[in-house]
């Protein structure tokens, strides 16, 4: 049951990281890479979560490390550079429930800003909100990033000998 | 080396800043692949870059001939094939010592290819945010209706996109209309109808400016660094502000 639900969680953040990423017009030979980097990014941080209790800013972190460092391998094999593979697969990372819970706090601070209690009450949701959303964005980037300054030669020439030119 | 060919190679290079940069690949890559070019055909190559425009000088190492211009930097949609296969280019560029008129038809050819078809785009993009549903823990209806208000909300954003109206006013329209569509969960008392409102807008997330503003202020880029984030954070505004003035408007069954 575990494993199924671990399996289920790479696989809707990959179909996620290859729908989002189609956005970006990516080269097709990307897809089938996106797809593995999301998914196992994304069962990195669910089981960071789900059993190791890791908060998410820094269940983000590691899995965007994670991907970041695979998408190193990972474009030596298809001649990408890595943001072409990490960007989409960080995105089902993007916490966005969150963010719609900012926003929705705020909409309601400003119906309730006369009535001291529950006025309170939503900012401090909105800012409760606003500060993991925040986080966790900055958190992916950053992980994602990293790598690219531990292996600089190599991120570097990512795409040298293409055979797709 | 005669100032006429120093003045090719710089028309060259401008094109290819222009795109490089207008597609939304993060600076020091393009600056880099610039000067490998440049190396390839023996010239210096030294780049400012900025927002909307970048200036470039070409000079003949040693020599007195060179070529200074300020060039606009158009905004094409981000790609990432131009990203993955400009920048192999100019490693062929460099490795297989290919003449200023190889690297132009090349050049030419990769940019000429065929996009993506935008059907196949919305199709995708609906599917994932359906897909992205399901990760926040909705259940296959709300899965359902997010994928129908992302394809509605997509199709507005590519229409008006077409129609080049203003890029804020597309993100503030294109969230208003998804996360609409998406509230009819509430009427339908869906379960996890909550879940739905609050993924049908994330397909508008601007990830590839703030992760490249991110990268740039990290590669020392950081004027133009602030500048995407700037520019990143106030397509998220708009997007709230599209989301919010659905929930003034389903506010109370939220609640």
């Amino acid at each position: 049951m575990i494993a199924m639900d671990i399996i289920s969680d790479g696989l809707f953040a990959a179909v996620a990281a290859m729908g989002f990423g189609a956005i970006s017009d990516p080269p097709l030979r990307a897809f089938p890479y996106i797809a593995l980097l999301a998914a196992v990014g994304h069962a990195t941080r669910y089981c960071l979560m789900t059993f190791l209790g890791v908060d998410i800013a820094t269940a983000s972190l590691a899995a965007a490390f994670v991907i970041g460092t695979g998408s190193v391998w990972c474009g030596k094999r298809v001649f990408c550079p890595m943001t072409t593979l990490y960007i989409p697969a960080l995105l089902p990372m993007v916490p966005g429930t969150y963010a719609y819970k900012t926003v929705f706090s705020m909409i309601m601070f400003f119906q309730d800003i006369n009535s001291p209690t529950q006025g309170s009450q939503y900012l401090q949701s909105m800012i409760f909100n606003g500060a993991v959303s925040f986080s966790v964005l900055f958190m992916l980037a950053v992980g994602a990033t990293l790598p690219v300054f531990l292996l600089r030669e190599k991120a570097n020439s990512m795409t040298r000998g293409s055979k797709f030119l | 080396m005669t100032q006429e060919y120093v003045t090719e190679i710089a028309d060259f290079i401008s094109r290819y800043l222009s795109f490089m940069l207008g597609a939304g690949v993060h600076t020091s890559r393009v600056i880099r692949n610039s000067k490998r070019i440049g190396e390839a055909l023996g010239v210096d190559v030294h780049i400012y870059t900025s927002q909307k425009t970048a200036a470039l000088t070409v000079a003949e190492p040693g020599g007195t001939n060179m070529d200074t211009r300020v060039i606009e930097i158009p905004a094409y949609p981000i790609s990432f094939e131009w990203n993955a296969d400009l920048s192999a280019l100019s490693w062929a560029a460099y490795d297989r010592k290919m003449s200023l008129d190889e690297i132009r038809t090349k050049f030419d050819g990769i940019v000429s290819k065929p996009k993506m078809s935008p059907v196949f785009v919305l199709l995708m993009a609906s599917l994932a945010n359906a897909a992205f549903c399901r990760l926040f823990g909705g259940d296959h209806w709300a899965m359902l209706v997010t994928f129908t208000s992302t394809l509605i909300g997509f199709f507005t954003r590519q229409h008006l996109a077409r129609k080049r109206v203003n890029n804020y006013i597309v993100f503030v329209v294109s969230a208003f209309v998804a996360s609409l569509c998406a509230s009819s969960s509430l009427s339908l008392g869906l379960e996890t109808a909550e879940i739905a409102l609050a993924t049908s807008v994330l397909y508008l997330v601007p990830g590839v400016p703030l992760i490249n503003g991110i990268i740039d202020i990290t590669d020392g880029h950081i004027q133009i660094g602030i500048t995407r984030i700037v520019n990143a954070f106030m397509l998220i505004v708009c997007i709230a502000i599209g989301m919010s003035a659905t929930l003034m408007l389903v506010k109370d069954s939220l609640l």
